[in-house]
């Protein structure tokens, strides 16, 4: 017998979201961890993908070399655009069919949206949000169950869930936090179609209009450099500041939660607990205090500068270097410098 | 007439959370709870629909006896009648738990007074979940928009309304079918500062309460603790990063500053160039 | 809505300590009692050092012990610390005289005391509303009959009105009480952080026998960098509060930012040990009304009564202002139940409230103390020379082994007569003296 550990492969547009690639990864990880509790029992354990869609063919392929061992692929019309309950159906049924141990789905809008209520038609537990995974025995059981770790409280707790009776143990994951395993190209593996039955009142609610707005263009999770703003830049005209830097760097802008709320840019901006996680190559925080719920969001960036002028801001706390000084001298100087840099390594 | 219902949670005010530094988990004593911000704005978006439509808003919330205060605020925001759910039996509930009391009052409500929309905040932010809107929409078997940002519409003759909500490449407007349930952005709609003899009759008003056994008996099995599937294994506070260093860049020293930090990220971004490189 | 007119039989604005104060006793006399207050809840955003003074407590609750005041604990040492920049010079006192039953002061929180204290008025029957800024008064015959706050249809009726709305007193200054702002020589900003440490370990590092005993220390010397204030040091139950008050005046003259004066003190060699490793929990800064007697308001008028910090009633040497807005308070909320007895709420009615509070402490040490803000203004060397001639004196004192010890008194005396003459110290001394006693 084998114990099935599933990643759903969230896609739009023709497009698998990053996070699918990440999941397939821990996924992996997270089977190799019960391989030789399995062995002994001469079970294995596989890593499935759920690929939910119209005409993804394609993708299911992608998602083998992204790292699922087998895909399971319902492809109808119905399915183009993704709807709650024609998706929770779906999703159901295969629980029900093919009873898998632990299932992962990315913390996307999609997926939150999905999990909460694939989770309650099965009767079955749900963790939101994690940002740790490992197989682990938990009291009481002698067996190695998910061990599901998530902020709490704002992020200044965190807590570790398990789902002890009920499977499949249901997890969402937020995107950025784990890394994509390499892609193989010559992966191979099986693709299952499955139908579903779509009735008409499960297409109670229907999309009737898209409206694609600019902000949402930005992909923050997946940048290499961020450039972010807090509330000291006073003043949403301080943006401009941190866009020219940004620009200088080949980056995107980010902000604190204070700045989005107080109207001074979009909410996609906003890096944190209630924004985005994000691990980029280089993230500077200029005019950010550094709460907790900020932190949680940027703190695992390869290299972190941190621009303020108290130099007790909490922010210093999680910065490889601190500039302790105000952002409106500090930052023109940066801009200067790296642009006279750029300006000589062109001519070297 | 329009008949809209609203859960809302009572939460520790996490910008002001403190963490006991010897067992790691949270002094609730003292934090202030508030109504939960996404839930408040929810309840604006009802209080808005029915002062067009004309109606009346319930607001329940499952929660220990402390919540009848949150439950005054929707009051003073405009709603009409509240419900505090509560019952020691119901303690130690998940998402699953949570939804299924919520669900059953809810269709208590509902054959007395048969509701048109129901509200739910985005999530509720001492848990981040997010899984309770959804989780009660299922079990009702009602159509679910999630992270809805504006009501463009709601028509009770013909029973639909029209909602955008967010999503990661787009906005897109759903046409659902009534009733149906939604989870709210803040959005959907500014809170109103009420007027003080609002307030005041607020600050007066008790809601009615419910217990496990009346008016809804619950089947125990499927609340509190043991209605749960998950539990919380351990709690810790998040690990502490070690600072780095500390530079100051001000005055004379602004320019030297600069120069170490900007090689300090070449050195350390050696192998992908951030800086110099392509343009 | 209907249009009734809002009416209570007392406004008291602002859920302090006085406010709350007040209306507790009230509404315990059977006055229909408002307390407004613009926070979200009583006790918010409140901030202070700090400790609470049981004989305070007590005489508005003799059954105090039963109402489980949320207090931290008890102050079983007290006094001086006297700092110099790498030093520090500790005077403080236990057991003896502070080994009363109850003990006289308890460090308490100010975010659950508060909110706790106006739970106490709710209880005696007041009625509280939050959230609701008290802007301007509502007069009838040049006479205030009520309030008007900042939300529609917000008019409140009373005949008379309460003020207890702390140190930023612009209600005070809009009845033309006080004639002035706040004045920066006058009055200090306070910083402050709470950080928390397992219980254990805040005993062991300050000596403490167990979580029955605390400390609170008032410290002087380089904790204001030479300006006129003082640091302070009390410990709450799990956590340590530390914070320098400095006159808004010295700061602005010296440029020195206030972060940066904390961040000094807690970074001085003696106190960086004691708060290793703790949590943030609280940053802050609150105003104290310093200028005590001198910068008094009028206490009262037709229909109106001013108690607590909005009345500059704050002893800056004792860090005593809770004790006295909560007497000031029960003064104005028995003067209010004096005038609906009497019926008539004009300032010859009301006047009963300075007279019931020059009979107790209250104006008595305002008017003892009432040089002192000026006194330590013009006299600096209270806050660098002496206490550093302190450290400097009893170092050498303890470390002179193998000097001549005639050599090493001459010393000492050099180290402070090179920064002051002698007859100056002197000079100093008495007038301090003379200030502290009142005369
Ligand atoms: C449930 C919950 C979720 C949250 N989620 C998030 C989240 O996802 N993301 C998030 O960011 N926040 C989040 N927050 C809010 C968070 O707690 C903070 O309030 C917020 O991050 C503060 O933003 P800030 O650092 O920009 O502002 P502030 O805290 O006001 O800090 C401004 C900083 O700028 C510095 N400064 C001022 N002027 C200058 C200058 N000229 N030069 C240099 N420095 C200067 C100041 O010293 C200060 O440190 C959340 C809060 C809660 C309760
Ligand atoms: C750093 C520091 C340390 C201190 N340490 C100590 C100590 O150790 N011991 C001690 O006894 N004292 C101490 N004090 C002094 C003490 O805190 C005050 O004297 C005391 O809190 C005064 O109480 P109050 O009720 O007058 O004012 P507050 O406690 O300031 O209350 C005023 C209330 O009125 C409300 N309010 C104001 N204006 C309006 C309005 N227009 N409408 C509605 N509501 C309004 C406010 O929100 C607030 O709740 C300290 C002060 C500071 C700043
Ligand atoms: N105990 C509760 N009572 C009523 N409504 C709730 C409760 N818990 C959660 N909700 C609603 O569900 C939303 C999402 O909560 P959560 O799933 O906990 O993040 C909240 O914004 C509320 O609208």
């Amino acid at each position: 017998m084998s114990r099935r550990f599933w990643v759903f492969i969230e896609q739009e547009e023709g497009k698998i979201h990053p996070v699918a690639g990440e999941l397939l990864g821990v996924a992996r990880r997270l089977a190799g961890e019960i391989a030789d509790e399995l062995k002994q029992k001469n079970e294995t354990a596989v890593v499935e993908g759920i690929l939910v869609g119209h005409e993804v063919d394609d993708l299911a392929q992608e998602a083998i070399r992204l790292g699922a061992e087998r895909v399971y692929q319902v492809d109808a019309p119905e399915f183009k655009y993704y709807l709650n309950r024609p998706y929770t159906e779906a999703l159901k049924t295969l629980v029900k069919k093919y009873k898998p141990e632990v299932f992962l789905i990315g913390a996307t809008t999609m997926g939150r949206d999905l999990a909460g209520a694939v989770a309650t038609s099965l009767k079955t537990g749900l963790t939101a949000d994690c940002t740790q995974l490992e197989m682990g025995e938990a009291r009481g059981t002698n067996k190695k169950l998910l061990l599901a770790t998530r902020p709490a409280f704002g992020g200044n707790v965190i807590a570790t869930i398990v789902c002890k009776d009920h499977l499949p143990q249901m997890a969402t994951v937020r995107p950025r936090v784990f890394d994509a395993s390499p892609v193989n190209k010559k992966a191979r593996g099986e693709v299952i179609k499955e139908k579903i039955k779509v009735t008409p009142d499960m297409l109670n609610a229907q999309v009737v209009e898209f409206i694609t707005n600019q902000a949402s263009a930005i992909k923050l999770e997946y940048a290499d450099v961020i450039v972010s703003g807090g509330r000291g830049l006073g003043s949403p005209k301080g943006f401009e500041l941190i866009k020219a830097l940004a620009d200088e760097l080949g980056g995107v802008v980010g902000s604190s939660r204070a700045c989005v709320d107080a109207g001074w840019i979009s909410y996609d901006h906003q890096v944190g607990q209630t924004g985005k996680t994000v691990r980029p190559k280089l993230y500077i925080a200029a005019g950010i205090s550094g709460a907790i719920q900020h932190k949680v969001g940027m703190q695992d960036s390869d290299f972190i500068l941190a621009i303020n002028r108290d130099p007790s801001a909490p922010i210093f706390s999680v910065a490889t270097v601190g500039l302790v000084g105000d952002l409106y001298e500090i930052i023109p100087a940066l801009i200067k410098k790296i642009h006279a840099s750029k300006n000589k390594g062109g001519q070297a | 007439m329009l008949h809209a219902l609203v859960g809302i949670k009572q939460v520790p005010d996490t910008t002001n959370i403190r963490i006991d530094p010897e067992t790691g988990s949270l002094i609730r004593q003292g934090v202030p709870t508030i109504i939960n911000p996404y839930d408040a704005h929810a309840v604006a978006a009802a209080v808005e629909w029915k002062r067009k439509l004309g109606g009346k808003i319930t607001v329940i919330t499952m929660g220990p006896p402390a919540a009848v205060s949150a439950l005054q605020e929707c009051i003073e925001m405009g709603a009409d009648k509240g419900i505090l759910v509560s019952d020691r039996k119901f303690s130690g509930a998940d998402t699953l738990a949570t939804s299924y009391v919520l669900a059953e009052a809810i269709k208590k409500i509902h054959e007395e007074d048969p509701i048109d929309l129901i509200f739910f905040g985005k999530q509720a932010i001492d848990g981040d979940t997010a899984q309770v809107g959804p989780g009660v929409a299922v079990r009702l078997g009602y159509p679910l928009i999630t992270y809805a940002v504006n009501i463009r519409e709601v028509n009770l003759e013909e029973g639909y309304a029209l909602i955008e909500r967010k999503t990661e490449l787009r906005n897109e407007i759903i046409k659902t079918t009534l009733p149906a349930a939604m989870t709210c952005e803040k959005e959907i709609a500014e809170i109103p500062y009420a007027a003080l003899p609002d307030l005041i009759a607020s600050l007066r008003y008790k809601p009615q309460v419910w217990t496990a056994d009346e008016p809804v008996a619950y089947d125990i099995a499927q609340i509190g603790l043991k209605g749960s599937p998950t539990m919380v294994f351990k709690t810790g506070t998040p690990v502490q990063h070690e600072p780095g260093e500390l530079i100051k860049a001000a005055g004379t020293s602004l320019d030297k500053a600069v120069d170490l930090v900007l090689n300090k990220i070449m050195e350390h971004a050696s192998g992908a160039p951030l800086i110099g490189g392509k343009k | 809505m209907s249009s009734k007119k809002i009416q209570f039989d007392v406004i008291v604005v602002g859920a302090g300590l006085a406010g709350s104060t007040a209306a507790a006793v009230a509404a315990r006399n059977g006055l229909n009692t408002a307390v407004i207050e613009r926070g979200q809840q009583p006790g918010g955003k409140n901030f202070f050092g700090g400790a609470v003074y049981t004989h305070a407590l007590q005489e508005i609750y003799p059954d105090l012990w039963d109402r489980n005041p949320p207090l931290e604990r008890p102050v079983t040492e007290t006094g001086f610390w006297f700092m110099s920049k790498d030093g520090m010079v500790k005077a403080t006192v236990q057991g003896g005289k502070l080994n009363n039953d109850p003990i006289d002061a308890y460090v308490a929180l100010r975010a659950r005391f508060d909110s706790w204290w106006a739970d106490q008025a709710k209880s005696e029957g007041a009625f509280i509303i939050p959230k609701t800024l008290v802007e301007e008064f509502i007069y009838q015959d040049g006479k205030v009959v009520g309030v008007k706050t900042d939300r529609p249809q917000g008019d409140v009726y009373a005949p008379v009105v309460i003020i207890c709305e702390g140190v930023n007193n612009l209600l005070t200054q809009k009845l033309g009480l006080i004639d002035h702002d706040i004045r920066p020589a006058a009055t200090a900003l306070g910083v402050k952080q709470l950080i928390s440490l397992p219980a254990e370990t805040i005993n062991a590092r300050l000596g403490l026998p167990s979580n029955e005993h605390g400390l609170a220390i008032s410290v002087m010397g380089d904790v204001s960098m030479g300006m006129a204030g003082l640091g302070f040091l009390y410990t709450a139950e799990k956590a340590i509060s530390l914070g320098v008050g400095v006159t808004l005046e010295a700061l602005r003259k010296s440029g020195v930012k206030p972060y940066e004066l904390l961040q000094r003190y807690l970074n001085h060699p003696a106190v960086a040990p004691l708060i290793e490793g703790g949590q943030l929990m609280e940053y802050g800064a609150h105003l104290i009304p310093e200028g005590g007697w001198k910068e008094m308001p009028r206490l009262y008028t037709d229909g109106v009564m001013v108690a607590g910090d909005a009345a500059t009633m704050v002893n800056a040497l004792h860090w005593e202002g809770t004790n006295m807005a909560i007497i000031a308070g029960q003064q104005a909320g028995l003067t209010a139940v004096e005038a609906h007895r009497q019926g008539d709420f004009s300032s010859k009615t009301l006047s009963a409230y300075q007279a019931g509070l020059k009979e107790r402490f209250v104006m008595k040490d305002l008017y003892q103390y009432r040089n002192l803000s000026r006194f330590l203004d013009s006299h600096p060397e209270f806050m660098d020379i002496y206490p550093t001639f302190l450290n400097d004196a009893l170092g050498m004192f303890f470390s002179g082994f193998g000097k001549p010890k005639k050599r090493l008194y001459k010393d000492i005396l050099r180290t402070l007569t090179s920064r002051r003459p002698l007859l100056k110290v002197v000079g100093d001394l008495v007038s301090f003296g003379r200030t502290i006693i009142g005369i």
